[in-house]
């Protein structure tokens, strides 16, 4: 057995190195949103008879999964080193488990290492581990449905956006990065509630005050669905968004120092004399 | 042509200050085909750094700059990288239980086959032929997890000889293993070596086992080789760590120094030995502190222990011996409370401290120094410096006492553990495996720790699969088996006349130790 | 470890169907439910749902998922059914009247109580019924499947997410198990004594820290062992293409969309999909990397799911024709009716259950399975 001996090794780089992932990334945010926001934005007109409405989360869903499989593509070999599978992984299973642990007030674990990990590595491994830790945590608790896209995206996108956020805390004092970083949480308690009712709102049109009904304006189908999310989820979504900020408050120091300690296995620095 | 090269090869961790392990300072050496080559050195030697280098972990894994040239299977590790390696070079590390990409035996001895695109017919053959050769074809179906630590090594050997490398590199195969493991996994390599002439790279700090299947060996030193190659015998012969039967062969200035007990039992007959006997200066057993009446333990509706019965006195270290599944940890867990028994009693009120196997588990504050602080807040005590700097005396932890306890090495982070439970106060010590993954440094700063605690009128308990830790600290011994004690008693009595016996003493009884030997030579 | 215990014996035993005839048999019966949500219809699809469960679930946290996702469906319908009955008000069938009032425009600006209606109550319990039945069917799904072949049986264009999912899934059991030492260890040091201020801190530092030091010595033994040998493949890089065009296809469909152009929405949405369906099998195709000892789809498990999916066929056809037992209205209030002809067409989805839940003889020689 016997391979050919790559005669240069090419500059490494595990980043988002050429344009096209770059704009896959983007796009495929873009098209989430609009898959999952489709209550405020499709007309009437554009579902051809009532009968067929009923189709349209399961098309989301659809969607949802199409977008996941262009993202999967994205990750192909050479894109990732042994280092940032198995980081991914460990950091996956960690937060898959914590999503077990029931925190006082509907808060669940799975955000705050999400989090942190995303700004210590950076906004591509936060996507990916937000990605993975749900993936994990449905295969391990048997969560797999067709919510499960929107579950996905929702921690990818706020794994992405803690990675953002961390290029422009990582330069400064510790506390103040965690405090950030901690607001951050707070707000991804109420955003992931509110996208996460979203897979199941237009689902079932029960003709109730609350509920979705094709071609309102967007200005009445937001205040019915923030009227539905205020019934709901607010007071819960309160609770878990500040036991998400008090998490990181709390650990968070500790925390990013080990994970940064870390960092450098990722993309190993290497100088040959 | 597949041997292994280092021209003046030179390496350091990236941003390497004092917290990092040494680098690599030109080393030249040349590994023979088909030989097994046996790396010696204490923590921090730079062996990890010498063995990484050879399929290019290091620098491309681990980071670094690095200097000279590797050359493998007449590839250069400047130029390839560790996956376009992965056909020669077989790489396998210390901890059995982080090497599993998946969750299946057969499927993660695959893995390499996947990776390098073999067709599924040659992958059926090789794994078949693989899972033989190491002798785990039953364990196929199983999840590492529920596999015991020889068999899990064993397992992650097969991953690393998928692709039927040329060279193998292990770095310390058998330090967290049990003695019955670690025979087991240095068979196995003694086997593929002499049956495959796969060419093996070992570093291993207990060398009882290692250095009698080694063919040349190597002493590192501040990243230097200091000593070698050259054969095992002469090389072991000169190093100071070497196992105790060299030694005793080097104290009774033998010509030829044994490296096996057989050796030695020849020689000594050969030779003939005439030695009086050693004078037991064990002091008398002090006050009881502590003695447990017939515990009785079930874990998961499984008995445990089967009534067992031992009192702990001011000054005893107690070795409580016995194989894996015995019941010695359950023991320990059981007189420090933290399971409760089913039947049975604990009557003393001496406060008792228990540190477990795995010192990772324990250790989180920044530095040495807080960590020993966590324990006193934890308890509600005052940060008392005196202590602190007390017990990093005891435990030898003077040089890294501001250093993460996360970067020390195995066995000096065992002993920061030891020092951070120990700083409560507790009279009673209770040490799981204290001397797993130590190098010769940390045993002989953990011996002296633990030998003071008792003159000072504690009492130790090290539940341990290492006799030679028992022969040279214990006053006492327990042997546990199937959940009860089979013999208990002093030291030198339990130990003679067992199967469990130190080198030396089934060289020359009644001698326990070297030392021992050396004092009676002095007199 | 009991947790661990029972992951280990979910993985371990092989159910007689594959991974991805179990997925089609889902989709079938979760399509079944939209066509037919008539709630006596959808009691059938539950009924289904349990004694596929009852059969073919091995005991175990997977098969606690089937109650578990069914309890939550109940519960979110019901919060439901207590909201529209607070905030919907036509005027109808009036049950009784509560002290009213008007929330502040900030929070939505409802009438909150007033006239509590039967109509509008039973509407969305009826509407809830949907919810539940398609979280039965995925409870199902969840306790039947085995969740490592549905990894394993991943596109090869995914090879490389499938593996660190395969990762992931193998740091679980170590990670419980970390947990659990960290946590005696954190007893041990106090002399069994618990102290619970920052004792977070004090756990999950330590279970991080050992588990990114495995993850360490993985990626080493991940490195070693060729992962991500070789360059990627002309096709791989082909399919990337593939992909973006797909999804500036979705892009485009969506703008068509909101400009209300149906047609064209339809044509791009379709275009899209069939792109990035085309990207995955192009990388699938051109990553020449063979799988070990994969379970394959046999005949039996295509036809299994092909007989499912008459199920959700003839309920459409039905649609079509106007059956008017499917769906159920609270006004006029009737009960709701029952058609010979839609229970019939529910029969195909006990297709699973033609066959013995387990294999008693595992062919370890060959991948195929051994057919009865």
């Amino acid at each position: 057995m016997s391979t050919a001996p790559t005669s240069e090794i090419k500059a490494r780089s595990f980043g988002l190195s050429s344009a096209r992932p770059r704009f896959v990334y983007l796009l495929i945010t873009v098209l989430g949103i609009a898959a999952f926001l489709y209550p405020f934005w499709l007309p009437q007109d554009a579902l051809p008879n009532s009968a067929h409405a009923g189709d349209a989360p399961l098309l989301a869903a659809l969607v949802g999964v199409i977008v996941l499989a262009a993202l999967a593509l994205e990750i192909r070999r050479g894109t990732m080193n042994g280092a940032t599978v198995a980081i991914l992984g460990v950091l996956a299973a960690t937060s898959g488990l914590l999503r077990l642990l029931d925190l006082p007030g509907g808060g669940s674990g799975i955000f705050f290492l999400i989090i942190l990990a995303g700004a210590a590595f950076g906004p591509r491994f936060g996507m990916l581990l937000g990605l993975a830790s749900m993936s994990v945590s449905a295969l391990v608790t048997g969560g797999i449905g067709p919510w499960l896209p929107f579950q996905m995206l929702a921690l990818g996108w706020m794994g992405a956006g803690a990675g953002f956020l961390g290029i422009v805390t990582q330069r400064m004092e510790k506390r103040l990065e965690i405090i950030l970083l901690a607001a951050y949480g707070w707000i991804w308690g109420f955003l992931y509630g509110a996208i996460l009712n979203l897979w199941f709102w237009p689902f079932v049109r029960d003709g109730g005050a609350l509920s979705w009904k094709p071609g309102l304006s967007f200005s009445e189908t937001l205040q019915r669905y923030w009227a539905f999310y205020v019934g709901t989820s607010l007071a819960w979504d309160a609770a878990g968004a500040l036991a998400n900020a008090l998490i990181i408050l709390i650990i968070g120091v500790a925390v990013m120092q080990t994970l940064r300690r870390f960092a450098h296995r990722l993309e190993p620095v290497v100088i040959l004399r | 042509m597949s041997t292994v090269e280092f021209r003046s090869v030179t390496f350091s961790y990236p941003g390497a200050g004092a917290d990092s392990p040494s680098a690599l300072i030109g080393i030249d050496l040349k590994v023979l085909e088909g030989e097994v080559l046996l790396v010696v050195g204490d923590s921090g030697s730079g062996k990890s750094s010498l063995l990484r280098c050879v399929n290019g972990l290091a620098p491309h894994s681990t980071g670094g700059t690095f200097g000279g040239e590797v050359i493998v299977g007449g590839r250069s590790t400047r130029n390839h990288l560790p996956r376009d390696l992965a056909d020669i070079v077989g790489f396998v590390h210390q901890d059995p239980e982080a090497q599993f990409v998946v969750d299946r035996v057969e499927h993660d001895v695959a893995f390499a086959l996947e990776n390098l695109g073999l067709d599924e017919a040659s992958m059926r053959r090789r794994v078949e032929e693989v899972l033989d050769a190491l002798g785990i074809a039953h364990l196929r179906d199983r999840s590492p997890a529920t596999l015991s630590g020889g068999e899990r090594q064993r397992c992650a050997i097969a991953g690393a000889l998928a692709l039927a490398p040329s060279v193998l590199v292990l770095d310390e195969p058998t330090s967290q293993l049990d003695p019955q493991g670690a025979d087991d996994v240095l068979a196995a390599l003694s086997r593929l070596n002499a049956d495959l002439g796969t060419t093996v790279l070992l570093a291993e700090h207990r060398l009882e086992r290692a250095a009698p299947i080694a063919d040349r060996a190597i002493v590192m030193s501040r990243g230097e080789i200091i000593d070698g190659p050259d054969t095992t015998a002469a090389v072991i012969g000169r190093y100071p760590g070497a196992p105790s039967v060299t030694r005793l062969g080097r104290a009774l200035g033998w010509p030829e120094l044994p490296l096996t007990v057989r050796d030695a039992r020849a020689t000594a007959t050969r030779l003939g030995v005439d030695l009086k006997a050693p004078l037991d200066q064990r002091p008398a057993r002090g006050e009881t502190l502590l003695s447990a009446k017939d515990l009785r333990v079930d874990i998961a509706r499984r008995r445990v222990l089967h009534g067992v019965s031992m009192e702990i006195a001011a000054g005893d270290v107690i070795a409580l011996l016995g194989r894996n599944g015995s019941g010695k940890t359950t023991l320990l867990r059981a007189l420090s409370n933290l399971v409760s028994a089913t039947s049975g009693e604990i009557v003393g009120s001496a406060s008792i401290a228990y540190v477990p196997q795995d010192p990772g588990t324990l250790l989180f504050a920044p530095t040495v120094r807080d960590e020993l602080a966590e324990t006193l807040r934890l308890l509600g005590k005052p940060r008392d410096e005196g202590a602190i700097d007390c017990w990093i005396e005891s435990l030898g932890l003077r040089e890294v006492e501001h250093r993460h306890p996360r970067g020390l090495s195995g066995g000096e982070r065992q002993r920061v553990a030891i020092a951070a439970v120990a700083i409560g106060g507790a009279q009673i010590l209770l040490l799981d495996e204290p001397t797993r993954g130590m190098d010769a440094a940390s045993r002989a700063a953990l011996e002296l720790a633990v030998r003071s605690h008792a003159e000072r009128g504690g009492a130790v308990v090290l539940a341990t699969h290492d006799v030679e830790l028992a022969a040279r600290c214990a006053t006492r011994v327990t042997v546990l088996g199937d959940g009860e004690i089979v013999a208990e008693g002093d030291a030198r009595q339990v130990l003679s006349g067992s199967l469990f016996a130190p080198q030396v003493l089934r060289v020359l009884p009644p001698f326990l130790t070297v030392e021992e030997v050396e004092m009676v030579i002095a007199e | 470890m009991s947790e661990t215990q029972e992951i280990k014996q979910a993985h371990a035993v092989r159910s007689s169907w594959h991974a991805v005839a179990w997925l089609g048999w889902a989709l079938a019966a979760a399509m079944s439910v939209q066509l037919a949500p008539s709630p006596v219809y959808i009691a059938i699809i539950v009924s289904i749902c349990a004694l596929a469960v009852e059969t073919h679930a091995v005991e175990g946290p997977f098969k606690r998922a089937f109650p578990a996702l069914i309890a939550l469906g109940v519960i979110f319908s019901f919060i439901r059914v207590v909201l529209a009955a607070l905030t919907t008000h036509i005027g109808e069938r009036v049950l009784f009247s509560l002290p009213q009032a008007t929330l502040p425009r900030l929070l939505g600006g409802f009438t909150v109580g007033g006239t509590i209606e039967t109509g509008v109550i039973l509407d969305a319990l009826v509407a809830g019924f949907t919810i539940i039945g398609v979280m039965a069917v995925f409870g199902a799904l969840n306790a039947v499947i085995s969740h490592y072949e549905l990894v394993q049986s991943a596109p090869r264009a995914f090879h490389e997410a499938g593996i660190a999912i395969t990762v992931a899934l193998a740091f679980v059991p170590s990670t419980i198990e970390s947990v659990h030492a960290v946590r005696e260890a954190d007893r041990a040091r106090t002399g069994g004594r618990v102290v619970r201020r920052a004792r977070s801190l004090r756990l999950v530092v330590p279970v991080l820290e050992r588990g990114l030091e495995r993850a360490v010595s993985l990626a080493e033994s991940m490195d070693s062992r060729g992962f991500s040998h070789g360059e990627p493949a002309r096709g791989e890089r082909v399919a990337g293409w593939l992909g973006l065009a797909g999804l500036l296809a979705l892009a485009a469909s969506f703008v068509a969309l909101i400009g209300r152009s149906t047609d064209s929405a339809a044509i791009f949405g379709l275009c899209g999909g069939a792109l990035i369906i085309a990207a995955v099998a192009v990388a699938s195709r051109s990553n020449a990397r063979a799988r070990y000892r994969r379970r394959r789809i046999t005949k039996a498990d295509a036809l299994m799911v092909a007989l499912a999916w008459i199920s959700p066929a003839a309920l459409g056809v039905l649609t079509i024709y106007g059956n008017d037992t499917l769906t159920w209205s609270a006004s006029p209030l009737a009960w709701p009716q029952v058609g010979l002809i839609p229970v019939i067409a529910l029969i195909p989805l006990l297709a699973p259950m033609v066959r013995r839940p387990w294999e008693s003889v595992i062919d370890s020689h060959s991948n195929e399975l051994v057919t009865p």
